[in-house]
């Protein structure tokens, strides 16, 4: 009964193979990528149609799909999209196609350095980076005219305004999870310092990092984060920004924060304005690097169709129509001069023609941050790495700058080496 | 309860804990649905009760693209259906094997389902989604059903099989002594004892199908199988740092309404069974 | 496998057997002919058991034997996805590193902690439920029906329901500085509660099909005999529904030592709320190390299989054959 139960679903199955020139294309599901798709498959002219498969909402949820069909050498697979982290792990498995020749070099050509290197591991390029994304220091120009320029001047005025009775929290994301870790490694990159060493192999948490940790204490000491820092990710950070009687008074947040406080009617919009990331004593802030690369699977049958196909994806006109309709920075340089209107996005009535002007007023910022950004540990354990840290750091009220620092080195020597259990 | 005699206060008593059951049980899924009519801007207003009805999340799901969750929910109702009817009548067979019947491997047999309701689904994964590529079924229909059942399998097994245990035979034996045929004894005697066991498991193993999560998630990768828990991960917010927090509420609401009508469907056969008793004459 | 498993198996099977000998000698009595006959039927009855049994263990055994027999297998090996040249077999030092570390074992007594507290909340208010299901006078349908609905939805959703109503943004349980799914002992209770909603509903319909089986004449003859309500309830309607309690209390007990969904939605295990479903799902899934992550199912197998084996000893040995006795 059961076998031939089964054999009747394998001729199910059998009946669902696809064209030859059909290319998939695992990637969320974001506004904007049912527009490039037809774009880039109309400019094939049926040389390749590429098909998109949807993924969940949350990266967890994306990563352990492509993961689990991967180490099944599943040849479903054609084009992938990775989150900056994920590039090592997948490369360091033999997932990835490399890229080379003129794929890389048009890969190469007006792309910032930044994500560039996000896409690359052990010194072969593994992805092409299809847009990025950098978080800026939001704040209320009506309660500090002048934003502060590091670390240290934030939490005073923090500390001024809260004596004054004014909105002074700081905000940021401080729930047990990726945001935190974003977080520290932002904090840790300002102070001068970095999490791994370049080629990933080795701790190099330092003294700068027992910086890093000693600013997250102050602050929950001094009583100048929100309560529900613990419990705060990007969505949360922002909504508690919002309402006209929030007691917050920065926020560090990605962009979307622009269209999101904007579309929330929030009465604090019109004082809401956007600087880069600070700094940390005299180091310059370097805010940690964001967004989404490209790859081509080293199991599809179809890898030359699939490198066109990347290639259009992530050309100029349609990073733009992503970053205006879908609100996801370009990773080409080019992109944040150009003033040209586009046409209106897709499903919106209003008919309105934007550009990148109307879009990113905070264009300018985001260029500057993305030239000094720092990446995350690159190591095809980062995954590791992130939930140890998240673990360890979580509740930023519990940190002890040194005997945290101790812990960390210790158990991120560990999940370096792949070793001992996960929290 | 037996402190109050009069038939009135009895009345009012059992009024009260009806009042108490119903707003216990209701309590989270009202606040779903209060959460799905609120609009945007009154979305984190923190009231229970909307102070302005917004359907806009429901335009939001049903104008989306049909994959996003008018399929899964198609998905979500043929698979559990399948699943429980595969699972009750196999069950039903092994149920009344064990309940009435002696034979060697009855220990085993019990043993297996035990062992297999024991097991951490989360371990089973990895093999049975390499097995089920190797085998065509990785996101079809029969691909969600094969584990479903096997994992109701345990349940359908156990809670039959202690409803036929307490099913007086005897009646059965009874009848043919009144000269019923062992075809009417079944129909007339057995049969009506036994039916009200077999909806209750039914409507058990219907709704533990309905709510799998980690198979479907992990079994499918279209909307060719993809069944609602499943499809509920796909969901996106106004960028990727917002949670879709409406339109959650709304598909929320709206597969919960198939349960209802499930629930109210097959509610009256349970009363009908279980109070008709088994035991009675 | 089935090695594994004959201890609990054999209480269960056990009660079955103290009624089949009667059983078989009534219907061996009913048929004309003597011992020759009795034998045959044997057979016959031994070959219709393996068939009625056949379809049902086909389908067990093919979707789950090799998943089992390679969790097993892996679980002594190292076997990291991203490390795929480094596997070897290492006997039992994943068990040694998962048993040895600090996390698993805190996962392991929030996971026990949440399954008593749990389990022992929806046991009273589940029979309290049955009670109200079965006797009620007033609008006796439509608590039945209402009952029904937090067991038949979805646990995601019933989960995002709770997480929405303690949320610091959404929820009307907190002030806009509360945030208790960021605390341990808040974020348990919490589960406990969603956990106790979702499934108190599924335990009371088991009970109610065990006191569907209690004979009204026998209450009737109890009252008329001086017994109170409590008495008749603990010395008439609790032996006979003690299969049914069986059955509830060791569905429940499996599964919420397995509770994954709810903490999955909640807090994904954050602030030391992982339970040792939680902490597989990390090692396994998000961390690709399958060595560790089938040494955790192997462990968290046993230790189910210890309690459901306590279980169904202890509730065995205090009600000796009452299931057949009690109503004949």
């Amino acid at each position: 009964m059961a076998g031939s139960l089964l054999t009747a679903a394998g001729v199910v199955a059998g009946c669902s193979s696809e064209a030859d020139n059909v290319v998939t294309l695992y990637y969320a599901l974001e506004q904007y990528v049912p527009h490039i798709v037809a774009t880039c498959n109309e400019e094939a002219n049926g040389e390749y149609q590429i098909v998109h498969r949807q993924l969940p909402r949350d990266a967890d949820g994306q990563r352990e799909q492509m993961v689990r069909r991967l180490a099944a050498g599943d040849t479903d697979l054609d084009l992938l999209g990775l989150d900056v982290t994920w590039v090592p792990e997948f490369a360091e498995a033999k997932w990835l196609a490399e890229w080379t020749g003129e794929d890389k070099a048009s890969v190469e050509e007006d792309t910032l350095e930044v994500p560039l290197k996000t896409a690359t591991w052990d010194g072969k390029l593994y992805a092409a980076p299809m847009n990025t994304n950098v978080q800026l220091l939001w704040y209320d120009k009506s309660l500090t005219p002048e934003p502060p320029k590091t670390w240290e001047e934030m939490i005073e005025m923090s500390r001024d305004l809260k004596a004054q009775g004014k909105p002074y929290q700081i905000l940021y994301t401080g729930a047990q999870y990726e945001g935190l870790v974003v977080a520290f490694n932002s904090l840790v990159n300002s102070a001068g310092g970095q999490v791994l060493s370049d080629d990933g192999t080795e701790v190099t948490l330092d003294d700068k990092a027992r910086r890093a940790l000693e600013i997250m204490r102050q602050m929950v000491d001094e009583g100048l984060n929100s309560p529900s820092l613990s419990n705060a990710q990007e969505q949360q950070v922002v909504d508690s920004f919002s309402p006209g009687d929030s007691q917050a008074a920065f926020q560090i947040n990605w962009p979307f924060v622009y269209a999101a406080t904007r579309d929330a009617k929030s009465p604090r919009f019109e004082n809401l304005a956007w600087t880069t990331y600070p700094g940390v004593g005299d180091n310059p802030g370097r805010v940690t690097v964001g967004g989404f690369n490209i790859a081509v699977s080293a199991y599809s049958e179809k890898k030359d169709l699939a490198f066109k196909a990347a290639r259009c994806l992530r050309q100029a006109k349609n990073q733009k129509y992503a970053a205006i309709c879908g609100g996801v920075p370009p990773t080409l340089e080019s992109l944040y001069k150009d003033e040209e209107p586009i046409a209106p996005c897709d499903g919106d009535t209003s008919g309105k023609r934007q550009s990148m002007v109307d879009a990113y007023p905070m264009r300018d910022d985001i260029l500057k941050s993305l030239k000094t950004a720092a990446v995350r540990p690159l190591t095809p354990v980062y995954q590791n790495l992130s939930t140890v840290t998240s673990k360890i750091l979580s509740p930023p009220g519990s940190i002890d700058p040194q005997a945290t620092l101790e812990e960390l080195r210790e158990e991120l020597n560990n999940a370096v080496q792949s070793q001992g259990v996960l929290p | 309860m037996a402190i109050l005699q009069s038939p009135a206060g009895k009345k009012t008593a059992w009024t009260l804990v009806d009042i108490f059951v119903i707003v216990y049980a209701l309590f989270p899924v009202l606040w779903i649905l209060s959460l799905s009519l609120k609009s945007s801007e009154t979305l984190a207003d923190k009231s229970f009760f909307p102070t302005d009805i917004s359907f806009e999340h429901y335009e939001t799901i049903f104008s989306a693209d049909v994959s996003l969750f008018i399929r899964p929910l198609i998905n979500s109702i043929g698979i559990s259906v399948i699943a429980t009817l595969i699972a009750v009548v196999l069950g039903t067979m092994a149920a009344y094997a064990i309940a009435r019947l002696e034979f060697p491997g009855k220990r085993a047999l019990v043993g297996v389902s035990l062992l297999i309701a024991m097991f951490p689904q989360i371990s089973l994964i990895s093999p049975l989604f390499e097995m089920e590529r190797a085998l065509g079924l990785f996101d079809t229909w029969p691909g969600l059903i094969l584990p479903f059942v096997t994992f109701a399998l345990p349940l359908a097994i156990y809670t039959l099989s202690a409803f036929f245990r307490e099913i007086p035979w005897e009646l059965e034996k009874a009848a043919k002594m009144d000269g019923a045929t062992p075809g009417q004894a079944f129909r007339k005697v057995i049969a009506p004892l036994a039916a009200p066991g077999v909806f209750t498991t039914a409507i058990l193993v219907f709704i533990f199908c309905w709510n799998d999560f980690l198979f479907a998630i992990s079994l499918t990768s279209t909307e060719n199988a993809r069944t609602v828990p499943a499809a509920l991960a796909f969901f996106t917010g106004a960028s990727q740092f917002e949670t879709p927090t409406g339109s959650l509420s709304a598909a929320a609401v709206i597969i919960t309404i198939p349960i209802i009508v499930f629930v109210l469907f097959f509610q009256r056969r349970i009363v009908a069974g279980l109070t008709s008793g088994a035991v009675k004459g | 496998m089935t090695t594994q498993g004959p201890n609990p198996a054999e209480t269960a099977a056990g009660s079955t057997a103290v009624a089949e000998p009667a059983e078989d000698a009534k219907r061996g009595n009913g048929k004309k002919n003597g011992k020759s006959a009795l034998s045959e039927g044997k057979r016959a009855e031994r070959r219709l058991a393996w068939l009625l049994c056949a379809p049902a263990v086909i389908v067990m055994v093919a979707v789950t034997a090799w998943p089992i027999i390679y969790s097993l297998w892996l679980s002594l090996q190292r076997y990291d996805l991203r490390f795929p040249d480094d596997t070897e077999f290492v006997g039992l030092d994943n068990y040694v590193a998962v048993l040895s570390s600090g996390y698993w074992w805190t996962a392991f007594g929030v996971t026990l902690a949440i399954t008593v507290v749990s389990v022992a909340i929806e046991l009273v208010l589940g029979m309290v439920l049955a009670l109200v299901m079965h006797r009620a006078l007033v609008g006796r349908g439509l608590v039945r029906t209402v009952s029904l609905i937090p067991y038949g939805i979805v646990t995601v959703v019933a989960a995002f329901s709770w997480y929405f109503a303690w949320d610091q943004v959404y929820g009307y349980f907190t002030g806009p500085d509360d945030a208790p799914l960021t605390q341990t002992i808040p974020s348990l209770l919490i589960i406990v509660l969603a956990e106790v909603w979702k499934t108190t509903p599924f335990m009371a319909l088991l009970l109610m099909a065990g006191l569907a089986l209690v004979p009204d004449d026998l209450l009737k003859a109890a009252a008329m005999d001086g017994a109170n309500a409590w008495q008749r309830f603990t010395k008439v309607m609790l032996p006979v529904m003690k299969p049914a309690i069986l059955v509830a209390l060791l569905f429940r007990t499996l599964d919420a030592f397995r509770i994954f969904d709810n903490i999955f939605v909640l807090t994904k295990g954050q602030n030391d709320t992982s339970s040792v479903s939680m902490i597989t799902y990390n090692n396994l899934i998000k961390g690709l190390n399958l060595g560790i992550g089938a040494t955790m199912s192997v462990l968290i197998f046993i230790s189910v299989a210890i309690i459901a084996f306590v279980f169904i000893k202890l509730f065995g040995t205090a009600a000796p054959g009452s299931d057949t006795e009690g109503r004949r």
